[in-house]
C-alpha cells in the first residue's frame, strides 16, 4: 500500500511529519510525529519563577503573549493569589486582541489557500464577484473596482511568472470547488486581512508595552500604571486608542471572516462527514472577572464520545477534576521509559530511537485527561459551550449553521461540527464571539477605573514548597503550565501545549492522538498531491512550538563579510 | 527638507535556541550603544511566523537581522537584498513557524505596502540548540554585523551617533 510521509524537514527545523498509509484512496492508518527535541523547559529549572514568564513567552514565537500570562498564573494558582480587577482586565483584553490576529491568520494565511485556487483568479468576473461579495455582509471592502484591482495584481504575478508563494500550491486539484468569483473574493480578504492583523496587534501593544514580546505582566497582577491624566501611563487617551482599533477589527471578524468561513464551509459541505477522529473534548475556562479567578466569561469543560449530554464543567485552575486529571504519556515518544505521569512529576529524559511504526516515534509526549486522548482547539471550545447553554456560543453557532445550512442547501447540524470543516468554522465562531467580549471586557476595565480603582498588582509571598497550575485557552486549545517551587526557585516546570494533545502520538494502550484518528478515512484522491491531508492537519491550525526558523539562503549572499 | 526616510531594524531569532538568538542580541547592542534618528525603530521581533507582515508593513527600508543557513564558517556574515531572498524555492507550510521571510515580504508587497529597500544581515550560527547564550564566533560577530547596520542606515540618509556613555545591553536572557 501507498505511504504518503509530509515531512518539511529543513537544515535544523524540525516540526510536524505526517505519515499515512492510503488503499483505496482512503487513509488506513496514520501517524503524527514532531521530529525537533524539544525540552526548552529545562532552561527554567533554578531560576526565580517571577522570572519565568519571560523565558516562556520565548517558547513560541507566534504565540508569545499566550505562554507569559499562562506562567503568571501558574506561580499565582502556586501561591492561591489573588490579582486585582484591572490586572484580569488588562490581561483578558491583551488575549482577546492575541486571540483575533491567531485566528484572522490562520484562517487567510494559513489555510485558505487549501480551499482556494489562486490560479483561476484571472477568468473571474469582478462584477460578479462584488456581487456574491455582497449577498454575504455589508462590508465596504467588496466592490467591484476593489475586485478589479485585486485580480490585477494576480494576473501581473501569472504574467511575470512570479508566483512568489503561490508557486507551490495544489492547483487545478480535483478537490478544488470554488468558482473563480468566490476565489477572487477570498483573495482579496486575504490582502486586506494582512491590516487587521496588524490592528489588532497595535491593541496588544498598547497595553502590553511592545510586541511581539510583551512587558507589562508579573506574578501579582500587570505593571501598567493606571493614572487618567498622566502621559505616561495607561490613560483615556491610550484606553480610547485601544477601543477605537477594536471598532476597526471587530467589523472585520463579524463581516468578512465570519462570512468567509460559513461560505467556504457551505461550499464544501463533504469536509463535515470527514476527519472526526477522537471525540473527547477538553476546554479551560478563560477571561476571568473576579480578581480570584473563579467566574469567567468563557466556559470550560469535557464531552466524551462525540456526546454533548455528558459535559461536565471545569470550575478553574483549582478544580481538581482538571488539577488532577492530566498525564502525559511517553511510551510511544522519544522519552525513557512507558506510561503516564502527572505534569509535575513529569520529567524530560530524552531517549531517541529513530521513526519506529510500532514503538517510539515522536519528541510529542501524549497528554491524556482521564486516560483518554483529548482533541482541544476552538472546535471543544464551541462544544462545551454550546452544550453549557453559553449564550453568545450559542448565538454564533447558530447563526453560522443556518447560513452553511441556506449556501449548502442540506440542513448543517450541531452534530456536523465533529468534523474537518467543523474545526474551521468553530474557530470563525469563536473569533466572533471573542469579539463581542473585547467589548464587554473594555467597558468592564472602563468601568471599574471609573469607580476609582487603580491598582494593578500586588506583591507576591513565597512559602517554602508550593505547586501550581496556569491555565489559558489560547487560540489553538487548552494550555496548561505546571510549576514546581521550592525555596523560591522552580523544581519543575512543564508546558502542556495545545499541539501537545492535538499532535499526540500513541499511548500505553495504542489509541492514537487526534491528529492520527483525524486522518483515518481521510481521502486522497493523488497520493502525489495530498491536499486533502494538509486540509484535515491545518484544520487543527498546528504549532509545533518549537521556534528555531533558520533562513535558508544557501549559496545566495550578495557579500560575505568573515570574522576573524 | 524632504520627510527623513524610515527604517525598521528587526532581530529575528528565539533567545532560547543559543545562536539563534543572535538578532535579538544585535538589537539589544544597537539600543544600548547608539542613539538613533526618531524615523528608526530597532525591535527584538522573535520568531513571529506570519505575524511577521505587520512589521515590515510602515518602513521605507527593512534591515532584517537573523541567523542565517549558510556554507561557511559559524560567526562569518552574509548580506542579502531582495533578490537573492527572493530567489530561495519556498517549501510547502504547514506549520506558522516555517520561515516566513520570503511569504511576508510577498504578502505586503501584494498588498500594496511593503519596504522599498531591504537588507538581510546574516550571521552563521554554530550552534542552534536549547540554551540561552551565544557562542564564541557569534558573539564576536555581533559587532560588524552592527557596522553592517550602521553603513546601511548612512547609506539610508538616518545615520545613527554612538552614545558617549554606552548603557549596558539588556540581555536578560543570558544571565544565570
Amino acid at each position: 500500500m501507498p505511504r504518503v510521509t509530509i515531512d518539511p524537514i529543513t537544515r535544523i527545523e524540525g516540526h510536524l511529519r505526517i505519515d499515512a498509509v492510503v488503499d483505496g484512496g482512503q487513509v488506513q492508518k496514520a501517524w503524527a510525529s514532531c521530529s525537533m527535541w524539544r525540552g526548552i523547559e529545562t532552561i527554567l529549572l533554578g531560576r526565580d519563577p517571577r522570572e519565568a514568564w519571560l523565558f516562556t513567552q520565548r517558547f513560541c514565537g507566534v504565540c508569545t503573549t499566550v505562554h507569559a500570562i499562562a506562567s503568571v498564573r501558574a506561580v499565582e494558582d502556586a501561591l492561591a493569589m489573588e490579582i486585582p480587577l484591572n490586572a484580569q482586565y488588562i490581561r483578558n483584553l491583551i488575549l482577546i486582541a492575541h486571540g483575533l490576529h491567531d485566528h484572522i491568520v490562520h484562517f487567510y494565511h494559513l489555510s485558505a489557500l487549501d480551499w482556494v485556487d489562486v490560479t483561476t483568479i484571472p477568468k473571474a468576473d469582478p462584477v460578479k464577484t462584488a456581487a456574491v461579495g455582497e449577498s454575504l455582509s455589508e462590508w465596504p471592502g467588496n466592490s467591484d473596482k476593489e475586485m478589479r484591482a485585486v485580480q490585477g495584481k494576480v494576473v501581473g504575478l501569472v504574467e511575470s511568472g512570479q508566483l512568489g508563494i503561490f508557486a507551490n500550491g495544489y492547483w487545478g486539484h480535483p478537490a478544488m470547488k470554488l468558482s473563480p468569483e468566490v476565489n477572487l473574493l477570498a483573495l482579496a480578504h486575504y490582502l486586506q486581512a494582512l491590516e487587521f492583523q496588524r490592528k489588532a496587534n497595535q491593541i496588544v501593544g498598547i497595553l502590553g508595552g511592545k510586541t511581539p514580546h510583551i512587558q507589562n505582566v508579573a506574578v501579582g497582577g500587570v505593571m501598567n500604571a493606571i493614572n487618567l491624566n498622566s502621559l505616561a501611563t495607561l490613560n483615556m487617551d491610550r484606553i480610547y486608542m485601544m477601543k477605537d482599533l477594536f471598532d476597526q477589527v471587530i467589523p472585520f471578524v463579524q463581516q468578512v471572516y465570519f462570512p468567509d468561513a460559513c461560505a467556504i464551509a457551505g461550499f464544501y459541505p463533504e469536509w463535515f462527514d470527514i476527519g472526526a477522529g477522537v471525540q473527547n473534548y477538553l476546554a479551560v475556562p478563560d477571561l476571568p472577572t473576579d480578581p480570584g479567578s473563579a467566574t469567567f466569561d468563557l466556559p470550560g469543560g469535557t464531552i466524551f464520545a462525540g456526546n454533548l449530554a455528558t459535559v461536565r464543567a471545569i470550575g478553574g485552575s483549582r478544580d481538581d477534576y482538571f488539577r488532577k486529571g492530566v498525564v502525559e504519556d511517553v511510551t510511544h515518544a522519544w522519552y525513557k521509559g512507558r506510561g503516564g505521569q502527572h505534569p509535575w512529576k513529569g520529567v524530560t529524559d530524552p531517549d531517541y530511537t529513530d521513526f519506529q511504526d510500532d514503538g517510539k516515534y515522536s519528541w510529542v509526549k501524549a497528554p491524556r485527561f482521564e486516560g483518554k486522548p483529548m482533541q482541544v482547539g476552538p472546535l471543544s471550545n464551541i462544544l462545551v459551550g454550546y452544550a453549557l447553554e453559553h449564550e453568545l456560543t450559542k448565538k454564533w453557532t447558530d447563526l453560522a449553521l443556518a447560513r452553511v445550512s441556506a449556501i449548502a442547501q442540506r440542513p448543517i447540524t450541531i452534530d456536523k461540527m465533529q468534523s474537518t470543516m467543523g474545526r474551521y468554522l468553530a474557530r470563525a465562531i469563536r473569533c466572533a464571539v471573542l469579539s463581542e467580549l473585547a467589548v464587554r471586557q473594555w467597558q468592564l476595565l472602563v468601568n471599574n477605573v471609573g469607580k476609582g480603582d487603580t491598582s494593578t498588582f500586588r506583591a507576591p509571598n513565597f512559602s517554602k514548597e508550593v505547586e501550581g497550575v496556569g491555565l489559558h485557552e489560547a487560540p489553538r486549545g487548552t494550555l496548561s503550565h505546571w510549576i514546581v517551587v521550592k525555596d523560591g526557585k522552580i523544581a519543575n516546570y512543564q508546558a502542556v501545549v495545545p499541539t501537545t494533545w492535538n499532535a499526540s502520538p500513541r499511548d500505553e494502550q495504542e489509541t492514537p492522538g487526534p491528529y492520527e484518528a483525524a486522518l483515518l478515512k481521510n481521502p486522497v484522491a493523488d497520493p502525489e498531491k495530498p491536499l486533502e491531508l494538509l486540509r484535515t492537519v491545518h484544520s487543527f491550525d498546528p504549532c509545533m512550538a518549537c521556534a528555531c526558523h533558520t533562513l535558508d539562503v544557501e549559496g545566495r549572499a550578495i557579500a560575505t563579510v568573515k570574522v576573524l | 527638507m524632504t520627510t527623513p526616510t524610515t527604517v525598521a531594524v528587526l532581530g529575528l531569532g528565539n533567545v532560547l535556541l543559543g545562536d539563534d538568538g543572535v538578532g535579538p542580541f544585535v538589537i539589544e547592542m544597537l539600543r544600548a550603544g547608539y542613539a538613533l534618528p526618531d524615523s528608526v525603530s530597532v525591535t527584538d521581533v522573535g520568531t513571529p511566523g506570519l505575524g511577521l507582515p505587520a512589521y515590515l508593513s510602515e518602513s521605507d527600508a527593512v534591515i532584517l537581522v537573523d541567523a542565517v543557513c549558510a556554507s561557511g564558517e559559524p560567526g562569518e556574515l552574509r548580506l542579502y537584498r531582495r533578490q537573492e531572498i527572493d530567489d530561495v524555492p519556498l517549501k510547502p507550510r504547514v506549520s506558522p513557524h516555517d520561515p516566513a521571510v520570503q511569504e511576508a515580504l510577498f504578502l505586503v508587497d501584494l498588498a500594496g505596502c511593503g519596504p522599498g529597500e531591504l537588507l538581510l544581515v546574516g550571521i552563521i550560527p554554530e550552534q542552534t540548540a536549547v540554551g540561552a547564550g551565544l557562542s564564541k564566533p557569534v558573539r564576536r560577530a555581533c559587532q560588524p554585523a552592527i557596522d553592517a547596520v550602521l553603513r546601511e542606515l548612512v547609506r539610508l540618509g538616518v545615520p545613527a551617533v554612538p552614545r558617549r556613555a554606552m548603557d549596558a545591553p539588556h540581555i536578560w536572557w543570558a544571565s544565570a
